[in-house]
């Protein structure tokens, strides 16, 4: 009862928080909700025990994808959304394809490379990607009477999107297919004797990622209105990945909190400036040595200490 | 008919033979115990049939089917499955949700399903069965504790427990009572009695164990040096001499 | 292609082979003693090209001296990011990695707020001319990376295999708990790797200074190579590594000279998730990835 609650009261908040801050504020917002479902994306690899490092790059392919379906073709929204996502689900499983001999750091690597060659296409081809420049002038969103434009309409755009992308995910999290994810994490031998077909769930986790990452590209390529390949490198990777080992991987909502902390700092810590990749990289390095669970591993610390401490054997909920 | 049948398998580690020739045929509802002194070749045996080696020679058929270069999943799925000689479990899962995912070659989720919450129906049938396997075993009490918590004697069963949610013809055991005590032991043996009587699957299982191995099996098959050194009754291995000559000095083949 | 062309790419690819070789030995050599991949190698990479511009540009400091002295200097960063980040992950490949990404980022905001950003540092050629070799024009300021290279590799050579250090330090890569066993100290030894590993970053750093253009974020391409020529070689061999170094330098060079420098990157990472897929071990390598 108490979670429904919560739940309630937090999208209570978020309905109303465009009326509460000032605009910068919600353009932050706005980022910030893109970037929860770019990181929840990214868990579902993580859930089988991939870590991968190519993970912007798909969020690259569904914002190029939309830029060039809008700009070139003058598709409409909902067409170049759903687009923008299948060309990331269809790149990634042709990514993660030969990525299947290898596990661990392999796999990480390996990632890497075959992402940073599909970025380097962008880089590479002026036509039609823009080269190094990328691309300008995508056109903002156009549904019914209301001017995307503005932040406060994007905002509530957004904020439907990640509702739908995170629910998604939570129930797949959820599922039998989440579990056996789980299961392939946990006892990879054990789980190929009970008839999984581990290379189909990690390929499936994969490409479903990258779906959402494409998603999460195409809310980014329409709000800034201009994409180039620097958007989607290995820097904007690392700081996926802070996100994630701040936050951890071992619930759903990990790495969402992730997100939230990291940005939050990044908020606060403004007045460094250009000393900020610093504080990012120290913290970084803290998290992976002294917590590697991450924010996730200290909540389930906690719950463990309350569930010891009711002794006469009810469960704290 | 021999649900399995084993011809001129081999195994070579790199110039090492795991396992030479072997040739073996077991019959649908046996019980066929595979005994040998350590480092024979037993576990290695086990893990060719169940696809986690690829043999280097000769050939496998499970059913019917030749099973030779199959993939773990897609051996399990035609019915051969094996469980691991260390403890094989997932640890953050309870004992009910372990022999729940064990069922996932009788639970279709497509990833839409997964969504959308269909196959509710199934998932309810799957569940019971799952109940019922726990409840056979013995283990109904313990059902919502987490894997990871189990004394070793009940994670060994659960180890059984998970493999038996695949509705297997072929069960293959690789040291079920390894480092039990007389009790779970017993036990054990009881569990795998009923497996084959009650459910009627065949049991191929790896020991060490002689006690047990002599009170379950129907067939022995002794194996040595990799190569199969004798096969028979109980009795008859009991006292064939090139057996009990392999076992010189070791304290298991009292009768 | 025309003659000149060829025998001047033959000659850059193998300048470009040397160079490679350093950085890529060092790499090697972390993780095979102790599965350390270091994310930050191409920063200690640029490290040791600020030492050069520190020393020689700014201070005056003669070339060689400049060069001589990036390897104690980036090998000291290398045992403090094995003391505070691989040693305490000691076990997580993935982690330590991961981690040393955060010491990427730190070397970068350092270097770039104490000697500026943007504008790129230009190291003055201490040695002008060239020489002509088989009718290609070869700079000495490029000539020098191949004694430099051999120095440096053939010195790791006699390193490892003749003296006691540089054995304990190739036991404890075959198997870590046979060299503790024997008494050999583990933390000194990876110290000691991550010490050469950095050291030999430092220098290829050093050598390129007057050569490419000195900025913080000038380790970025190196690192994407470096780890190329580690996994096509085999991830721990160190022979794997050098042979993949020239292997990559023959195909960047030319793949630069008749297309362009992207082109070429991306062939190198097409040939990287090739050798992933075809052969996981690397060309040399055992260790599967």
């Amino acid at each position: 009862m108490i979670r429904y609650l919560t739940a309630l009261a937090v999208l209570a908040g978020f309905a109303i928080m465009p009326e509460v801050i000032g605009e910068y504020y919600v353009e932050i917002m706005i980022l910030f909700m893109i970037n929860l479902i770019l990181a929840s994306s990214f868990r579902l690899i993580t859930t089988c025990g991939d870590w991968s490092l190519s993970h912007v790059v798909f969020m690259g392919v569904g914002a190029y994808a939309t830029a060039l379906l809008a700009k070139f073709l003058g598709w409409p929204f909902w067409g170049t959304v759903l687009l923008g996502g299948m060309a990331s689900a269809v790149v990634g499983l042709a990514v993660v394809f030969p990525l299947l001999r290898t596990k661990g750091f392999g796999f990480f690597i390996g990632s890497f490379a075959l992402g940073e060659f599909v970025r380097l296409i962008w880089v590479k081809f002026h036509f039609p990607f823009g080269g190094p420049r990328g691309m300008i002038g995508i056109p903002s969103i156009e549904l019914s009477d209301i001017d995307f434009y503005e932040a406060t309409p994007y905002y509530y755009l957004v904020l439907l999107f990640t509702i739908g992308c995170l629910a998604v995910l939570y129930r797949i999290d959820l599922s039998r297919t989440g579990r056996v994810l789980k299961a392939i994490y946990a006892d990879e031998d054990l789980s190929k004797c009970i008839g999984i077909n581990v290379a189909r769930y990690r390929a499936m986790a994969f490409s479903v990622s990258a779906f959402f990452a494409g998603i999460a590209g195409v809310l980014l390529a329409h709000r800034l209105g201009a994409i180039d390949p620097k958007n989607f490198d290995v820097n904007t990777m690392v700081y996926l990945v802070i996100w994630v080992v701040v936050g951890g991987v071992g619930s759903f909502w990990g790495p969402l909190i992730g997100v939230a902390v990291m940005m939050l700092v990044g908020e606060a810590a403004r007045p460094l400036a250009e000393w900020r990749p610093l504080l990012f990289g120290g913290i970084l390095i803290a998290f992976l040595t002294l917590l590697p669970g991450g924010l996730d591993s200290l909540m389930s610390k906690v719950r463990e200490l309350l569930d010891r401490r009711t002794a006469d054997g009810t469960k704290e909920n | 008919m021999a649900i399995l049948e084993v011809k001129n398998l081999s195994k070579n580690f790199g110039g090492l033979m795991a396992n030479r020739d072997l040739n073996l045929e077991v019959e649908e509802g046996e019980i066929r115990g595979v005994i040998g002194p350590n480092g024979a070749g037993k576990t290695t045996f086990f893990n060719v049939i169940s696809g986690v080696y690829k043999p280097s020679g000769g050939t496998i058929k499970f059913d019917g089917t030749f099973i030779t270069n199959l993939s773990p999943d897609k051996i399990a799925e035609l019915g051969a499955v094996r469980t691991f000689q260390r403890v094989a479990l997932f640890p953050n899962f309870t004992v009910l949700e372990n022999v729940n995912i064990g069922r996932h070659l009788h639970a279709r989720e497509t990833l839409f399903g997964a969504v959308f919450g269909m196959s509710k129906h199934m998932e309810i049938e799957n569940l019971e069965k799952s109940r019922k396997i726990v409840d056979s075993l013995g283990m109904t009490e313990h059902q919502d504790e987490l894997a990871s918590n189990l004394p070793y004697g009940l994670q060994r069963a659960l180890n059984v427990a998970i493999a038996l949610a695949t509705e297997p013809r072929l069960l293959m055991l690789d040291e079920p009572v390894a480092g039990m005590n007389p009790t779970e032991k017993a036990e054990m043996t009881r569990i795998i009695r009923l497996i084959r009587d009650e459910m009627g699957m065949t049991v191929m299982l790896v020991e060490h164990d002689m006690r047990t191995v002599m009170n379950l099996c129907d067939k022995i098959t002794v194996i040595d040096f990799g190569e199969k050194l004798a096969e028979g009754l109980p009795q008859e291995i009991r006292e064939n001499k090139d057996v009990i000559e392999a076992y010189l000095g070791a304290e298991d083949i009292v009768a | 292609m025309d003659w000149p062309t060829f025998i001047q790419s033959i000659s850059n690819a193998v300048i470009l082979g040397s160079i490679y070789a350093i950085v890529a030995v060092g790499l090697a050599l972390a993780f095979g003693v102790m599965q350390m991949a270091n994310f930050a190698h191409g920063e200690f990479f640029m490290a040791g090209a600020y030492v050069v511009y520190v020393l020689y540009a700014l201070g005056g400091m003669p070339f060689p001296a400049a060069v001589i002295s990036a390897f104690p200097i980036v090998a000291a960063l290398g045992m403090v990011t094995e003391r505070f980040v691989f040693r305490p992950t000691r076990g997580n490949v993935l982690a330590g990695f991961m981690a040393t990404a955060g010491v990427a980022f730190i070397l970068q905001v350092i270097v770039g707020q104490v000697w500026g950003v943007g504008l790129m540092r230009s190291v003055p050629t201490p040695y002008m001319g060239a020489a002509s070799i088989l009718g290609a024009q070869m700079s000495w300021q490029r000539l020098i990376i191949l004694p430099s290279t051999l120095v440096m590799v053939g010195g790791l050579w006699f390193f490892l295999h003749n003296m006691k250090l540089g054995k304990a330090l190739r036991a404890c890569a075959q198997d870590v708990e046979a060299a503790s066993l024997q008494g050999i100290n583990i933390n000194k030894i990876t110290a000691l790797s991550m010490a050469i590993s950095g050291g030999f970053a430092g220098v290829a750093g050093a050598l390129m200074a007057p050569i490419n253009a000195v900025t913080p974020y000038m380790g970025h391409s190196i690192i994407v190579t470096a780890f190329i020529v580690v996994i096509v070689g085999g991830m721990a061999s160190i022979e794997g590594s050098i042979l993949a170094a020239f292997i990559l330098g023959f195909i960047h060079t030319f793949v630069t000279t008749l297309f362009d420098a992207v082109l070429a990157t991306m062939a190198g990472v097409a040939f990287m998730a090739i050798i992933l897929v075809v052969k996981p071990t690397g060309l040399l390598g055992r260790v599967r990835m």
